[in-house]
């Protein structure tokens, strides 16, 4: 029988589909990365001048930028419709001088730089009166949105409004903290390690869960135990347990799924509401292998079909051998 | 300069990305023409291959799995819901959860296999449409549902696993995100305003003229102001209606007719691509029929949703609403 279960947070329903169920094997994904250094942009610029730089990460502005910030932003009406013309910045992450693809191969010390360059960036963009919100974000691999340069890298975003599902999210987080005085997110976090069946690995400052009413197979969050609602802020001297955790949890995507595209994505408060979030909203991290194709139904019903249990994907995660 | 554009039923903002923007011959194309007639179980002749038809169109009476359809809807070989049993709901900690129950149905749309709905006659067509809402009357009937979607997956980036031209139907016991999202932004808006906000819309894009794609009687089909895909196309009855299911005979004639134009243009300027689309109605025993109006969606898959997309709900979207809109009406 498939369940219908309902996400704490947005208060999304997701089907978990055991009729049609597949066997975590079935999503192992057959294709793998093609990458020519000689070709790798990433390389090549390796001597020019970034908007930031440290220990080899790197950032620069977006080649191909979706924003930018050379009119000061301002809403018009145009009859029923609200518009405003795109401010913002879109930087690129280079998180290592190597061409190396999968963030998962990068030594623990260079993946918590690149944490601790969006912890930067973040703090940078806040000091700007318009960006509402900044996106830091990463597509892996051409099934989640990337070129296939074979160089790895991130992306952020700093944008002039709340994106809708930030705002789901800490409306669902403030909520909940209406009803009962505490983070729903740390009542996340106490009942997924009292249970674990849906923990897939954790150490001292974190844990990586599969959540509850997953929307894709696979689908993991990665939250820190200790409450704090901004990941600029919270981040601060944890950077290398956030590298270890997130370097496992990559090497059981590669190791396990035959090295799959997959996306993820810093979830924290809006920047200029840190007072008003800071008991109820608590920053996380979701990462997604790209397995599986979101068809008509998804898109017209913001319902989504996962087609394995949780449980089940924890428990493969989980059995993965990072160390082979 | 890219624009950032504000939807007025539930307030998502998009991202035009109009220094990236893309006409139809940017996007890759794709060949979506069937092929594998020899083993589909939609086929007529195989009626025996699919689970027993629960609904269909017989021109000349045959009896139930038999030839002689020209719609014929069977419930789904692999449900992602069941429809046996109680529908019970429960709580693990802070977790809800319920029983999967619902419905899943195929709509076989035509017997003959070369054929995708752009191909139909108009009585053919018409017969989709009205079979569309003998199902959605029929599901509306059991107690335990919601909400009722209909949708259409075409070719295989879309989610299409079989070539037959068909749609599906899902009963659910629940209403969807997506769907509560607009009638909550529909409501608050008649508050406000004692008007419905699809009704203003329409008025709106007859004013400023540049997103209509193609009208009849009865229905007007649009780009919407801030779309989230490329080429995404509302059709919508121009009178205010919240709920599909009392819709008249003569005017489904006129959505069979909007539909298949609208497709068959989306054909002719975007080169037979992967499409979705789903209707959007008012959920079962809704209580505010002033607020809502029903409409379908029409999305050509011709961009992926990347991690930045399912992240933040923001989509970027590579071409101007009135460009895709002036494309398909010139198609």
């Amino acid at each position: 029988m498939s369940q219908l279960r309902k996400d704490p947070i947005v208060g999304r329903w997701t089907i978990i589909a055991t009729e049609r169920a597949r066997r975590p094997a079935a999503f192992v994904d057959p294709r793998s990365t093609i990458s020519d250094k000689k070709k790798c942009p990433f390389c090549q610029d390796i001597a020019s001048k970034g908007l930031y730089e440290s220990h080899g990460v790197k950032v620069f502005n977006s080649g191909t930028p979706i924003l930018n910030d050379s009119k000061p932003f301002e809403v018009r009406r145009n009859g029923l419709y609200d518009v405003a013309h795109s401010y913002g910045s879109h930087e690129v992450v280079v998180e290592t001088p190597e061409h190396i693809a999968n963030m998962a191969d990068l030594p623990p010390g260079q993946i918590s730089r690149v944490f601790e360059t969006y912890a930067l960036r973040m703090q940078t963009h806040r000091k700007n009166p318009f960006i509402e919100y900044v996106l830091a974000y990463k597509n892996y691999g051409v099934a989640a949105g990337s070129r296939n340069i074979g160089h790895s890298r991130s992306q952020i975003m700093a944008v002039p409004v709340l994106p809708m599902r930030v705002t789901d999210k800490t409306n669902g987080a403030e909520k909940y903290f209406d009803c009962h005085e505490r983070c729903l997110f740390c009542d996340i976090v106490s009942q997924e390690l009292k249970k674990k069946e849906r923990v897939v690995v954790e150490n001292e400052h974190f844990v990586v869960i599969t959540p509850f009413a997953a929307r894709f197979p696979f689908e993991t969050w990665v939250l820190p135990k200790r409450h704090h609602c901004d990941f600029a802020d919270g981040i601060k001297r944890y950077e290398d347990s956030l590298a270890a955790i997130m370097k496992d949890i990559l090497l059981r995507f590669k190791i396990g799924l035959n090295d799959p595209a997959y996306n993820y994505m810093i979830q924290t408060s809006p920047l200029k509401k840190l007072a008003a979030f800071k008991d109820s909203y608590h920053w996380h991290i979701e990462v997604m292998p790209r397995l599986t194709r979101v068809a008509g139904f998804e898109r017209g019903t913001g319902f989504y079909i996962c087609p394995i249990p949780p449980e089940m994907t924890a428990a493969f995660l989980r059995e993965v051998d990072i160390h082979a | 300069m890219p624009e950032l554009r504000r939807d007025p039923e539930i307030g998502r903002w998009v991202i035009i990305d109009s220094d990236h923007t893309k006409t139809p011959s940017d996007f890759p194309k794709e060949d979506n023409t069937p092929t594998g007639q020899a083993v589909c179980p939609f086929c007529p002749g195989r009626e025996y291959k699919t689970p027993h038809e629960v609904g269909s169109v017989r021109p000349g009476n045959s009896p139930a799995n038999t030839p002689g359809w020209l719609v014929r809807t069977v419930p789904n070989k692999f449900p992602v819901l069941g429809c046996d049993g109680a529908l019970r709901k429960e709580s693990h900690g802070i977790y809800d959860q319920m029983t999967g129950i619902g419905a899943h149905e195929v709509l076989i749309e035509s017997p003959d296999h070369d054929k995708t709905l752009t191909d139909l006659t108009k009585e053919e067509m018409q017969a989709v449409i009205s079979q569309y809402q003998e199902r959605f009357r029929q599901l509306s009937k059991d107690s335990r549902f919601k909400y009722v979607v209909i949708f259409k997956n075409f070719g295989s980036s879309a989610g299409a696993t079989v070539e037959h031209s068909h749609s599906q139907i899902i009963a659910l016991p629940m209403v969807p995100k997506t769907v509560l999202e607009e009638l909550k932004g529909a409501e608050h808006y008649h508050q406000s305003y004692s008007r419905c906000v699809f009704c203003d819309m329409i008025s709106q894009e007859y004013q400023d003229k540049e997103r209509i794609v193609v009208e009849n009687n009865s229905f007007l089909a649009f780009c919407p102001y801030a779309p989230r895909y490329a080429f995404e196309t509302w059709i919508i009855p121009k009178g205010h209606s919240a709920d599909f299911a009392g819709t008249d005979e003569a005017t489904l004639a006129h959505l069979a007719q909007m539909l298949q134009d609208v497709l068959t243009k989306v054909k002719k300027v975007l080169g037979n691509p992967s499409y979705n689309y789903y209707l959007h109605t008012a959920p079962i025993g809704y209580g505010h029929s002033e607020c809502y109006h029903w409409h379908i969606e029409i999305i050509p898959k011709l961009t992926r949703s990347v991690g930045f997309e399912w992240g933040t709900g923001l989509h970027i979207v590579p071409t101007f609403p009135q460009d895709a809109a002036r494309y398909i009406r010139e198609a």
